[in-house]
């Protein structure tokens, strides 16, 4: 347990959760990237195996005491296991190089089986990273896994810009696909439910910024409905973050049924509050770059008790978090300022007197 | 000209409604009425594709529709291009590209499109752009505006990289930079030296326009 906690984050969430009292609102950035930089690893040796993966989460942990570590399955998971080619920068993350599908009428064409565990050697690592963490850590501290929505998916299969166009020209093709990416979904969540892990499902390509709302509602709510059922029906708890501006498509993502909305800071979390916080716990949503890889301790106080002041009333409660992933190359106190301004803005009973 | 106001239009609702075929029709119906063919692109196809910039300003339009009616565009301007006999009037000349370390280049078309229908003469290094092209580019050619974009923080350092390779090989005052994706900021396009952010796909040529008239214009538009 961190120098600075009363309760470790796993008696904190499980409190917070039920509505009783905890030491202080729990804290979650993103730290998908910068942990790597804290373990002293690029993110080329981050990704070499389970134990640079796993320490890396551990080491991000162990210095800031924030509230979930995370196994990322990542934005190009299913891609990867099908067939899609990435490369693998020292310093970046992984993009798709050559996508496994070329034409959507050849769907029927790839295997489901190949998301499997025993089919595919990235879950193998994710998987075996997932275990050390919880062996080291998971007495205290709850674990995540990083996934995508259906619609994410189908991007790691088939280009984003011919998908994108296809919601117009070919609307039946697109379902199939999203049909099968649903169902790949299901089989790697499947895949790591022995752990007792959680799951936020993460869907940067149906961005409000990228897609209108009907389109959201026509191909992206019905799917990642069915998979948020799904995990419910395995026990499993389901976050959701979607990136950029989702102002418009807010209560549709609250409907999909998920037990967390985690916001992008181009969402206000005043609005946010006012739309769905009766409904769903907000989380956000500090700026990753203008504030975290940008700003300094000033900045990041004043950004932190803005979004106390905004959302720490929301009646089905509010927890503290960037409003996407710190930027690899943000100053690593700039964390540390982030934690301290969480827990002194958040600090139990919370108090208006402290951010307004 | 009755006629060649009908096919003027339809250039335009081609790109607006984003049919590809209509484009290809109306392209050769403009060349058949021998309506010159910069005509047909400034009042026709660029027409259309201000009009859909519009509705994207709106909110109607999002990246899909703006993808299929640049498809539609290009269609059109396929056809008229060779016919084209001499450049002149332009704007200016940009360099595009997205940074090195990265391959999000959806944005980065839309901004070479609305910068083309505006006016500019586009070079587009394309994407994941090694640092020392757009140097290069920028010291064997005429150009004015030097646009780049990321989406990823991870390689936004890379446009700083560039900004300082322009000083030191005595360029920089030689161009206007412009950066822009979703990461980056007006904040962040001030630290690095950028001379502006651009938020969205149709702020970038007017903003680029805005720059180059303030610093007088293309040197050589006159050649």
């Amino acid at each position: 347990m961190h120098k600075d906690d009363q309760m470790t984050p796993k008696q904190r969430m499980a409190a917070f959760t039920a509505g009783r009292e905890v030491d202080r609102i729990p804290i979650m950035p993103f730290m998908g990237t910068i942990s790597a930089r804290i373990a002293g690893m690029n993110l080329r040796e981050m990704r070499s195996g389970p134990k640079t993966e796993a320490e890396s989460q551990l080491a991000g942990y162990r210095r800031l005491g924030h509230d979930c570590l995370i196994s990322d399955y990542g934005l190009h998971g299913i891609g990867i296991a099908l067939g899609s080619r990435v490369n693998n920068p020292e310093h970046g993350v992984i993009a798709i190089q050559e996508y496994v599908l070329d034409d959507l009428n050849k769907i029927d064409e790839l295997d489901r089986e190949k998301v499997k565990r025993k089919n595919d050697p990235k879950l193998t690592r994710h998987y075996a990273a997932a275990e050390i963490m919880l062996k080291e850590a998971g007495e205290e501290c709850g674990l995540n896994v990083n996934l995508t929505g259906p619609f994410t998916a189908a991007a790691s299969i088939y280009p984003t810009d011919k998908l994108l166009r296809a919601l117009v020209k070919d609307p039946e093709n697109v379902h199939r696909l999203l049909r099968f990416c649903t169902d790949c979904l299901k089989t790697v969540c499947r895949e790591y439910l022995d752990l007792g892990v959680g799951f936020t499902i993460c869907d940067p390509i149906a961005s409000g910024t990228m897609m209108k709302r009907q389109n959201y509602l026509d191909f992206v709510y019905p799917y990642t409905k069915e998979l948020v059922d799904d995990l419910h029906g395995l026990g499993a708890s389901a976050g959701y973050h979607i990136c950029g501006n989702t102002s418009k498509i807010i209560e549709p993502m609250v409907d999909t049924g998920v037990d967390m909305l985690s916001l992008d800071n181009a969402v206000d979390m005043e609005l946010a509050k006012q739309k769905v916080g009766d409904r769903i716990c907000i989380v956000g949503n500090v700026d990753p770059t203008g504030v975290m890889m940008l700003g300094e301790a000033s900045n990041i106080d004043e950004a932190v008790k803005s979004c106390f002041s905004k959302a720490a009333d929301s009646p089905c409660g509010f927890m503290l978090a960037t409003g996407c992933d710190v930027p690899y190359d943000a100053p690593l106190e700039n964390l540390d300022h982030f934690m301290a301004a969480g827990r002194k803005y958040g600090q139990w009973p919370l108090d208006e007197a402290r951010y307004h | 000209m009755g006629g060649d106001k009908i096919i003027l239009d339809e250039l335009a609702k081609s790109v607006l409604e984003m049919d590809e075929d209509l484009a290809q029709e109306a392209a050769q119906r403009a060349i058949e009425a021998k309506i010159d063919p910069k005509t047909a692109i400034a009042d026709g196809l660029s027409k259309g594709m201000e009009a859909a910039g519009v509705k994207y300003e709106e909110e109607e339009y999002f990246v899909p529709e703006l993808l299929l009616c640049s498809d539609a565009m290009y269609a059109g301007l396929d056809i008229l291009r060779p016919h084209i006999r001499k450049d002149s009037n332009k704007k200016g000349c940009a360099v595009i590209g997205v940074v090195e370390g990265d391959t999000h280049d959806i944005g980065k078309n839309l901004v070479k499109l609305f910068m083309e229908t505006h006016g500019f003469d586009m070079i587009d290094l394309g994407r994941d752009v090694l640092i020392e092209k757009f140097v290069e580019t920028v010291k064997n050619n005429d150009v004015q505006v030097v646009c780049m974009s990321t989406l990823m923080t991870t390689t936004m350092a890379g446009m700083k990289t560039v900004i300082e390779r322009l000083k030191e090989e005595g360029l920089r005052d030689k161009v206007k930079v412009i950066i822009g994706g979703a990461p980056i900021s007006r904040a962040f396009a001030a630290k690095i030296g950028a001379d502006a952010y651009s938020s969205t796909a149709t702020e970038a040529p007017l903003t680029a326009d805005g720059l180059v008239s303030a610093s007088g214009g293309p040197a050589t538009s006159a050649a």
